[in-house]
């Protein structure tokens, strides 16, 4: 059988990634002294390029015998990575230029690296593959987490170097762990394609795997009670950075969590459904309360995400399309708020501040701009109506609520209160302080702004008309379970059964 | 005969937030421009509240001068804009409250365009919330009126005489929140842990209807299991019902209103709080009537408690704007009596002490403010002869303080008179008494602090020279005072739209279809 180019179809956005990654590193090379802020400005370009070609590139169908499936599925995530990475990239280009100003190219090139294994995630339906994949994402988030080296964080407890080491040590072990449930997995099943793995005969060690698997991923998604690296790295890392990690890292990670669970042993679900539900419960807790205590906003978002990650967790519980779709909606809210959030963290940070609340203080005086869009991401964190992330809570709260989950939705609405008492400390010092005394005018750098611009416009506009993005979610979330997969049936009944209920 | 203005509604719905938009495009610096705009934005809503009652037809009945627009059709959410009476009357109050509300803080220096942009856009949600006839969307509405009041609040706000107090104490001291942002910050959340009740019983409502609409009409009648009416209800009872004023849900008011400024009280006693109550009987007892019927034994006792317990409260303060304060949580309890009576007068009086008591607060909360600008104080004690000085604020306080315990000839007796009735016919005639105490103890409170602050010895020698009511002050005092006077006088101008629409309710909530 002689593969043809055409064949690899599913897989052009990667390519083209590829080449992007490609010409980033040549730049480097031809450049004298190496290249400059150009390398950043090429990045943004060539991510923006890629997210306007998925529009317009079909990449449905299969490659490698079925161990990567393109699709509406892979589609929408890998929009998502890429909004999440040029925005972020938008956010980097002066921090980068101003700390690292002779290895700009490199933080490219390790930031597309892990890009390019996030692209492929959402479209993995082996198990060899997946880990492939996860480590071609998580590898360069290690060094990419450490970049400053040895150079001191301005103000900060936390150092580069421990925030790298911390989310390496963690990343291996998860990734040790994680392997060994897969290879129960395979054993049990004698086959790492997914599709197959729905044959698999249920037994106590099929549960003991899946819980590895579980647990290896928490780590990576960072849920209570493996979320401990989490608030460190972020404080030690650079903030546009933290900005990428904080969002687009999870969301792949929520991909694998879908390969294997929703996909591979979707028929199952009574195995593992009460440890997801669980792990939703304490990460939805566990976020929202250590987030009161926080006075620095990076670590404030770093426990407040956490609590986010316990909302997705319960719209993956849901299972089948509802529940799939819903965390689409989320994730997409949540990369486009969240991403947003820590580039206003970034600019004030990069005008002397040392990210904590109050430094903070009088910013609607300092930059009216950055204040409000600040304001608006925060609202849309916890959950309020008229910007996105009302509609994405929303959406889970309604499919959690049909298919049973009561308590758990009662609990989140709840939280959801709480959070609005801490992102209110953060609006509080924004628009109830005076700014300090030798604050002026703040005027971030021209990318920056632009990268804040856009997540506002998802923001706000989605916020206010959200049809269109939800039905892209249905749209995306319907045909991965349609070919007859277990799932769907699970869910149907589960829905019924909701509505009985009543 | 709808030609001229295709969206009526539409646009009493979005000239606010429009100019809170344009607002965003006028330079800081231009203080005039911005208020002009602010008022030029609820002016066209004042003017079209006033164009809607005209149109309407009160024959006809019903919902009428409907729009639809699909907003999120997977889950049957759209923008259905339609009145029917008690719309009617609701959005005058509004329209009448926010045009005087702009006029009374034209005076307003400190960061005057985001203030004018966060009025109008609450205002808008006010608005929203009385036209609307698809559930989500009310809901939606009634968050945009609640949300914006954390900022008026937190930044405009005074910390004057506002202390942290109740179980929560210790909360506020270890985030070392006090003043206004303590009283802000409780306000928003307290509110906001009503609006997590109502989302609960609005989706139970969806769920349980299989309608897959929230279409208002729709979902108010599908038949609901009397189980779930039971829970359901005393979530939408107490989730709109802690905007309302409920006992003991009322404890945001006295402190959110005491540092609020100026037009934000105004709006928020007058018409927001009345959001709750508009909640509580529109939505919760007409689409769960068995929920309803089963809970109002509760409702009116709790809300006599609110008439007698305001009343008493309001009795033992010092400070004038506390007063004002519980004497809403007071006049509260009189809504919340007349709905839970369940007869026609009763409802009628209900919406008719909503729309009599927002006007008397708003010209209540404008009056303080207008005193507490000049003498810089409200403590009524050090206060004393004020009307030797300002002989029109006098007469307007005084004007207000009698529609408030009910004199006849002002809107206010019209409504208590109504409730009052109601409660005697209903099943429940005890009702009545502690009703009519609460009026009595309104008189003892009310006419106290008038005589100490305008009619007593005095002025003393730092309040000499208080100027008297000036500017466009006037305009919003003698707006607000007139439509006191007038409805109290002839009251069928709003009552007659109220009337339309109350029997066809509570035909729902009697069961007698």
């Amino acid at each position: 059988m002689n593969p043809t180019l055409a064949d690899l179809a599913p897989l052009s956005l990667d390519l083209m990634l590829v080449g992007a990654i490609l010409w980033v590193f040549v730049l480097d090379l031809v450049r004298p002294s190496g290249a400059g802020r150009e390398a950043g400005y090429l990045t943004a370009l060539a991510l923006a390029g890629i997210l306007v070609a998925s529009f317009f590139v079909r990449t449905d169908g299969t490659v490698f015998a079925g161990s990567f499936q393109g699709g509406g599925w892979s589609v929408f995530f890998d929009r998502v990575f890429l909004v999440s990475g040029l925005v972020s990239v938008l956010g980097s280009i002066e921090h980068v230029a101003r700390h690292h100003a002779h290895r700009q190219a490199e933080y490219y090139i390790l930031l597309m690296s892990s890009l390019l294994g996030m692209l492929l995630l959402p479209g993995v339906r082996d198990l060899l593959l997946l880990v492939v994949c996860f480590e071609l994402m998580g590898i360069p988030l290690y060094v990419l987490s450490a970049f400053a080296k040895t150079e001191a964080h301005e103000g900060g407890e936390v150092n580069a170097p421990e925030a790298g080491l911390k989310l390496y040590l963690v990343g291996v072990v998860s990734t040790a762990i994680t392997l060994f449930g897969l290879s129960l997995v395979f054993g049990l099943s004698g086959t790492t394609s997914i599709a197959k793995l729905g044959h698999t005969a249920p037994s106590p060690l099929l549960g003991v795997a899946l819980l590895l698997v579980l647990a290896g991923m928490g780590f990576k998604i960072g849920s209570v009670p493996f979320h401990m690296w989490v608030p460190d790295t972020y404080q030690g890392s650079g903030t546009p950075f933290v900005a990428f990690l904080s969002v687009a890292p999870k969301l792949a990670g929520f991909t694998a969590l879908a390969a294997v669970f929703l996909l591979g042993f979707g028929h199952q679900v009574q195995a593992w459904r009460p440890v997801v539900v669980a792990l939703s419960l304490v990460s939805i807790l566990g976020g929202n309360l250590l987030a009161l205590a926080q006075t620095n906003v990076k670590r404030l978002l770093a426990y407040s995400g956490i609590g986010h990650i316990g909302y997705m967790l319960m719209a993956f519980a849901v299972t089948g399309p509802d529940g799939a779709s819903m965390l689409l909606f989320y994730a997409a809210a949540y990369a486009l708020t969240n991403t947003g959030a820590f580039l206003v963290v970034e600019a004030v940070g990069a005008d002397g501040g040392d990210d904590s609340i109050s430094s903070m203080a009088g910013l609607y005086k300092r930059s009216p701009i950055l204040a409000l869009a600040m304001l608006l991401f925060l609202l849309s964190l916890a959950g309020i109506p008229f910007v996105v992330g009302f509609w994405a809570k929303l959406y889970v709260f309604m499919a959690a609520w049909q298919v049973g989950f009561r308590a758990l939705v009662v609990i989140g609405a709840v939280m959801a209160v709480v959070s609005l008492f801490y992102y209110m400390q953060v609006a509080r010092a924004m628009y109830m302080r005076k700014p300090e005394e030798d604050a002026g005018e703040l005027r971030p750098g021209r990318a920056l702004r632009l990268g804040v611009l856009l997540c506002l416009i998802g923001v706000v506009g989605v916020g206010a008309y959200p049809a269109p993005l939800l039905t892209e979610a249905q749209n995306a979330a319907d045909p991965l379970f349609a070919p007859a997969t277990p799932a769907a049936p699970q869910t149907s009944a589960a829905l019924a059964f909701g509505q009985n209920d009543d | 005969m709808n030609g001229a203005a295709p969206s009526l509604l539409g646009m009493i719905v979005a000239s606010p937030f429009v100019a809170a938009l344009v607002l965003l495009f006028v330079p800081n610096r231009e203080r005039v421009l911005v208020r002009l705009v602010a008022l030029l934005g609820a002016g066209v809503a004042l003017a079209g509240s006033v164009v809607t009652a005209l149109r309407f037809n009160l024959h006809a009945g019903g919902l009428q001068l409907a729009e639809r627009y699909p907003l999120v059709p997977q889950l049957g959410i759209s923008l259905e804009l339609a009145v029917d009476g008690w719309g009617v009357s609701l959005l005058l109050l509004t329209g009448i409250i926010i045009f005087a509300g702009v006029l009374a803080s034209w005076k307003l220096e400190e960061r005057t365009k985001e203030f004018f942009i966060l009025l109008l856009v609450l205002v808008s949600g006010v608005f929203g919330v009385f036209v609307s006839q698809d559930l989500f969307v009310f809901f939606l509405f009634y968050e945009i009126a609640v949300l914006p009041m954390y900022l008026l609040i937190g930044i405009w706000g005074s910390s004057h005489a506002v202390t942290e107090a109740g179980p929560f104490k210790f909360v506020w001291k270890m985030f070392n929140i006090g003043g206004r942002e303590y009283a802000a910050m409780k306000l928003t959340l307290m509110l906001l842990v009503g609006s997590a009740f109502i989302l609960v019983g609005i989706f139970a409502m969806y769920v349980a209807s299989g309608a897959h609409t929230f279409n208002m009409a729709t979902l108010g009648a599908a038949h609901y299991p009397k189980a779930m009416q039971y829970w359901a209800f005393p979530m939408l009872w107490l989730g709109f019902g802690s905007l309302g004023g409920v006992f003991p849900f009322h404890t945001w008011s006295p402190d959110g209103h005491a540092s609020a400024p100026t037009a934000v009280s105004m709006l928020h006693a007058g018409v927001l709080m009345k959001l709750g109550a508009f909640g509580v009987i529109r939505v919760g007892m007409v689409m769960l009537p068995e929920g309803a019927r089963a809970w109002v034994p509760v409702i009116g006792a709790v809300a006599v408690v609110n008439i007698v317990y305001g009343a008493l409260s309001a009795m033992s303060q010092k400070d004038l704007k506390y007063v004002v304060a519980y004497s809403s949580v007071s006049h509260m309890g009189v809504v919340m009596l007349g709905a839970a009576t369940l007869t026609t007068n009763g409802w009628n009086g209900a919406i008719f002490q909503m729309f009599a008591h927002g006007i008397m607060t708003g010209l209540f909360f404008a009056l303080v403010g207008l005193v507490y600008e000049r003498a810089h104080t409200r403590d009524i004690p050090s206060m004393g002869g004020f009307g030797k000085v300002m002989p029109a604020a006098a007469f307007f306080f005084t004007l207000a303080a009698l529609s408030s315990l009910g004199l006849p000839g002002t809107a206010g007796f019209v409504a208590e008179l109504l409730v009052f009735i109601g409660a005697w016919q209903s099943h429940s005639s005890w009702w009545a008494i502690p009703g009519i105490i609460g009026a009595f103890l309104t008189a003892v409170y009310v006419l106290g602090a008038v005589r100490m602050i305008f009619w007593g010895p005095g002025p003393s020698d730092k309040f000499h020279d208080l100027v008297d009511v000036n500017h466009t002050e006037w305009g919003a005092l003698c707006i607000l005072g007139s439509a006191l006077v007038v409805v109290g006088c002839w009251p069928s101008l709003v009552l007659d739209f109220i009337n339309r629409a109350t029997p066809a309710y509570l035909h729902v909530i009697l069961g007698l279809h």
